[in-house]
């Protein structure tokens, strides 16, 4: 063996080790800095989708700075007005308790009527049948959040008129609401305890389910600063970052990673567009599918907007469609469908029927024509990253789970395809 | 020699092969014609800053002062040592590359594999504007640096981002790339057609 074979292996090892090294280095980083993580990754998703609008105001020679500063005003302004119309909608104590009566007595009354239930709660159609093992304690827990506590009956009671509470009935509709409620409730737990106690048992168990735990105001702050700073720091830059990046890269090197970075702008670019757009979309066919059943337009609106919001987590803007379908199906009283099929009774149904067309365009239409290619992952992927993602990081995890996953795919893809291109490997 | 197209960094056009045509590979001559012969001094560097070695390059000459630092912004620097491929030929070409300084040799291979040299580039000579602009380019000569070289390269990606971003500078700049292109094209059809009108000379020779 000569001198340079020796030489020449001995810098082999020396740079596998060096390699070695700089990887259980940055996964210690990476773990010991995993809370600045999500933080950061949002902000600078926040930066990625503001910088074409700070660009806007360069172009119309405004200096960079001050694009910056008023595009944080415009922010600051949003959530001042959309905090003040949270709050001027938020019910007061006395409106909570009597949504929250007037919830569970539709909610009971519906029940029973579409499950055609007798008057001790046991026997029911087929539908009742059929699925009642699966919806008794899914209607029990609902119940147990919704029926007030003693406390609360004694401040709902001072809270009404004086003398309505022992008035006859009929003459406070919202005392009779409550007094079917402790009635409904009774008779429930009655019809539990005669069921056999195999039937009762995840009912327990349903309601011994764990909460997560509540995240503390400091740690909140922390990463609402950390996302800031992040965000302010990576609008404020003018592609020095991406220079900077591609400096540390030899020469040989230097055009595949130019190109692997535009591809991984592009991929993240139209992920951005096109998520925007099916949001927008998906609200729009909920406002119109909901009204078209009967749901006052302003409702159906602001279900429109929470269901365009929350479809940016994969599978969850269906989710909220639902959900404050159903809620609304279940406190509305008074329903004037332009539809002559849609009754009161039927609500609910309709509601759901009009959520799943809603979803139904979104899967069929809205994400083959917007998203197109853009991002081009299997379902199951999907699935197990956004699962993965809620695991690891929670809501935001979820948030993040899908240009996460597309990052890295376009990421190693392009890699493969510049180095190939270029003989590289 | 001063030439009708005034491109920095092309002194003086080869529309005559060299007498050496037994070294050279005879197909290359017009690809020689786009570039100029070895020049006999270096160019030092004209430019302090960046952006005021930008106002000397043809490219760029006519952007005002905003306009230059936002390509400044943009621009990659890079330098390579004695030897070094900038870039080689039937590789996908993605930038383009303005010489800063140092001397850039452009060669290409011949029919019989060995490498023939095209010419010599000096500050502030712009080359394979067609990658910035084109789809899929492919190099059809390499460059190599003579002695340390420091050269700007802007990418079609990076282009691409000036065209969303600032439609106006983009449009100035694709305008000049297009229009420099133009006047290649033009110098390799006039050495091609200077070169085949000198064959029956030759062959009467």
């Amino acid at each position: 063996m000569t001198l340079a074979d020796t030489s020449s292996r001995a810098g082999v090892v020396f740079k596998s080790l060096a390699a070695a090294a700089g990887v259980v280095l940055g996964a210690y980083l990476v773990w010991g800095l995993r809370s600045l993580i999500v933080p950061a990754t949002v902000g600078g998703l926040l930066a990625y989708i503001c910088r074409p609008l700070v660009a806007r105001l360069e172009r119309s020679r405004v200096p960079r700075g001050v694009a910056i500063v008023l595009l944080l005003l415009v922010f600051v302004l949003a959530a001042l007005v959309i905090v003040n119309r949270i709050r001027a909608v938020m019910p007061s104590d006395a409106d909570a308790l009597e949504l929250r009566i007037r919830a569970l007595y539709t909610l009971n009354h519906r029940y029973e009527a579409l499950m055609g239930l007798d008057r001790p709660l046991t026997r029911g159609n087929r539908i009742y049948r059929l699925m009642h093992d699966d919806l008794d304690p899914l209607l029990d827990r609902v119940g147990q959040l919704l029926a007030l506590t003693p406390e609360e009956r004694a401040q709902f009671v001072a809270s009404r008129p004086r003398g309505a509470h022992d008035a006859p009935a009929g003459s406070d509709r919202l005392v009779e609401y409550e007094r079917a409620n402790v009635e409904t409730l009774e008779r429930r737990a009655r019809a539990a305890l005669a069921e056999p106690a195999t039937k009762s048992a995840p009912r327990s168990l349903a309601a011994s389910a764990p909460t997560p735990a509540a995240q503390t105001p400091l740690a909140a702050l922390g990463d609402i600063l950390s996302t800031w700073i992040m965000f302010l720091f990576l609008l404020r830059d003018t592609g020095e970052i991406k220079r900077g990046l591609l400096r540390t890269v030899p020469n040989r090197l230097f055009e595949p990673a130019l190109n692997v970075l535009a591809d991984l702008d592009r991929a993240l670019g139209d992920y951005v567009r096109g998520l925007f757009l099916e949001c927008c979309l998906l609200g729009l066919t909920v406002v119109l599918l909901l009204t078209l059943i009967g749901v006052p337009l302003q409702w159906a609106i602001a279900i429109g907007i929470f269901t365009g919001a929350t479809n940016v987590i994969p599978y969850m803007g269906f989710a909220a469609a639902l959900l404050s379908g159903l809620a609304y199906a279940l406190l509305a009283e008074d329903i004037r469908p332009p539809l002559p099929m849609v009754s009161s009774e039927n609500f609910v149904i309709w509601v759901i029927v009009a959520v799943a067309l809603a979803e139904l365009l979104k899967n069929v239409v809205y994400e083959p024509i917007v998203l197109g290619g853009a991002v081009n992952l299997h379902p199951l992927v999907v699935v197990i990253g956004v699962l993965g993602g809620a695991v690891l990081f929670g809501l935001v995890g979820m948030l993040l789970a899908v240009p996460t996953i597309t990052v890295v795919k376009v990421l190693v893809s392009s890699t493969a395809r510049q180095l190939k291109a270029y003989g590289l490997i | 020699m001063k030439t009708k197209f005034d491109l920095p960094g092309i002194k003086k056009l080869l529309l005559r092969r060299p007498a050496d045509t037994e070294s050279l590979d005879a197909s290359a001559a017009p690809a020689r014609a786009l570039f100029g012969p070895t020049p006999e001094t270096a160019v030092a560097e004209k430019g302090s800053s960046l952006v005021d070695f930008l106002k000397q390059v043809t490219l760029f000459e006519d952007l005002g002062r905003r306009d230059l630092r936002r390509l400044a912004r943009i621009v990659h620097e890079r330098d390579y040592h004695d030897g070094e491929y900038i870039f080689q030929e039937g590789k996908p070409g993605a930038t383009f590359f303005v010489l800063r300084r140092g001397l850039i040799e452009v060669v290409r291979e011949g029919s019989s594999g060995t490498e023939v040299p095209l010419a010599m580039l000096e500050p502030p000579a712009s080359f394979e504007e067609s990658a910035a602009m084109g789809a899929e380019s492919v190099r059809w000569f390499s460059a190599r640096a003579r002695g340390p070289v420091s050269l700007l390269t802007l990418g079609k990606s990076d282009l691409d981002a000036l065209s969303v971003n600032f439609p106006l500078l983009a449009n100035k700049v694709l305008m000049r790339l297009a229009g420099i292109m133009a006047i290649r094209f033009r110098m390799l059809l006039d050495a091609q057609y200077l070169k085949e009108s000198e064959k029956p000379q030759e062959t009467d020779q």
